[in-house]
């Protein structure tokens, strides 16, 4: 008995699929979504710098770019706007608090930050000062 | 801590390099995935939103791929859970499915084109596959369209290649049956 599927593919690619493609349009909306995915995902070292720089003092957006700045951290260089949206973020995370002074918002640490600093601190401390695990931990 | 270390991700050469990845799957497979998809769904634009979410999807999980399969296969896998996904889905069952049942009314003339396709003699073949119940459909499409192997097809459905078999014989059957009943 022949097959009654043979002619399966050419039937469909006649009908049901003719003219029907993945368009370039919408190629670009998943670049467009893996890429807002990508920036809204940072560096552990990156969120430790942000928390670091506020656990002392109090300081605005401007003067935490500059004190990222010396610590050699460059995520934000060329792209500063994300800086301030990962702020918010961990605003909203209740690891940072907010005070408007003078028409600038300046940022210090609560305690659930406080706290996370010193967890990852003591990590680094249980690990030898290694990294990775933590790194690798995060990633997953 | 778990919120923040999902926000964190390690390695950014990596990230450019899955972008790389799904930029390549979309060159080579997004047709037919999209293909796939529709099988499934039945609807245009829903096969394309569906798609879309796909390729997202495959990003996001692309560090549980494991090489253990081609990519190729882990994409189609990833591509058929998502359909079930939706078939099972609240908005499909409450939502489209009422929709069709407005598609059914006699006062709603359905889509020329649509009209055209269904009455087209060389068509029945396709039309008598895509209203297999979706067991048989899905192994036949895999099979006959996407040419892929029955040890392929198990890997991507998690069925068993000779209940897969048994499937493929059992559509025969009823394309034959349903073949004979048209003429």
């Amino acid at each position: 008995m022949n097959d009654p599927f043979k002619n399966l593919k050419s039937s469909m690619e006649k009908s049901i699929f003719k003219d029907f493609s993945f368009s370039n349009e919408r190629k670009n909306a998943v670049r467009e979504a893996i890429r807002t995915n990508q920036q809204s995902q940072f560096h552990t070292e990156t969120i430790i710098a942000i928390l670091e720089s506020v656990q002392h003092e109090s300081r605005d957006g401007y003067n935490i770019s500059i004190q990222l700045f010396q610590k050699n951290e460059r995520t934000f260089q060329k792209n500063e706007g994300q800086l301030y949206t990962l702020l918010h973020l961990l605003e909203n995370k209740e690891m940072l608090t907010s005070n408007w002074i003078n028409n600038k918002k300046y940022y210090s640490l609560n305690s659930k930050g406080k706290r996370y600093l010193a967890t990852y601190k003591q990590d680094i401390t249980k690990q030898g000062l290694s990294l990775n695990p933590f790194i690798t931990e995060a990633s997953l | 801590m778990n919120e923040l270390n999902q926000l964190a991700v390690t390695d950014e050469m990596m990230l450019d390099e899955r972008e790389q990845i799904i930029d390549q799957l979309m060159r080579e497979y997004s047709d037919d995935i999209l293909h796939l998809v529709y099988t499934y769904v039945k609807n245009r634009t829903i096969a394309e939103d569906l798609t879309q979410e796909i390729f997202i999807k495959c990003y996001e999980k692309l560090n549980q791929f494991n090489q253990q399969s081609t990519i190729k296969t882990w994409a189609y896998r990833i591509a058929s859970n998502h359909c079930k996904d939706y078939l099972r889905s609240w908005h499909y069952r409450k939502i489209t499915l009422s929709n069709k049942v407005f598609d059914h009314l006699p006062s709603k003339s359905k889509q020329v084109e649509e009209e055209v396709i269904k009455h087209s003699e060389e068509n029945s073949l396709t039309n008598a596959v895509m209203n297999l119940p979706l067991k048989y459909r899905e192994v036949v499409f895999l099979h006959y369209y996407e040419e892929l192997s029955l040890k392929e097809i198990s890997k991507i459905t998690s069925v068993n290649i000779n209940t897969l078999k048994t499937r493929l014989k059992r559509a025969k059957e009823l394309i034959k049956d349903k073949m004979i009943e048209e003429v």
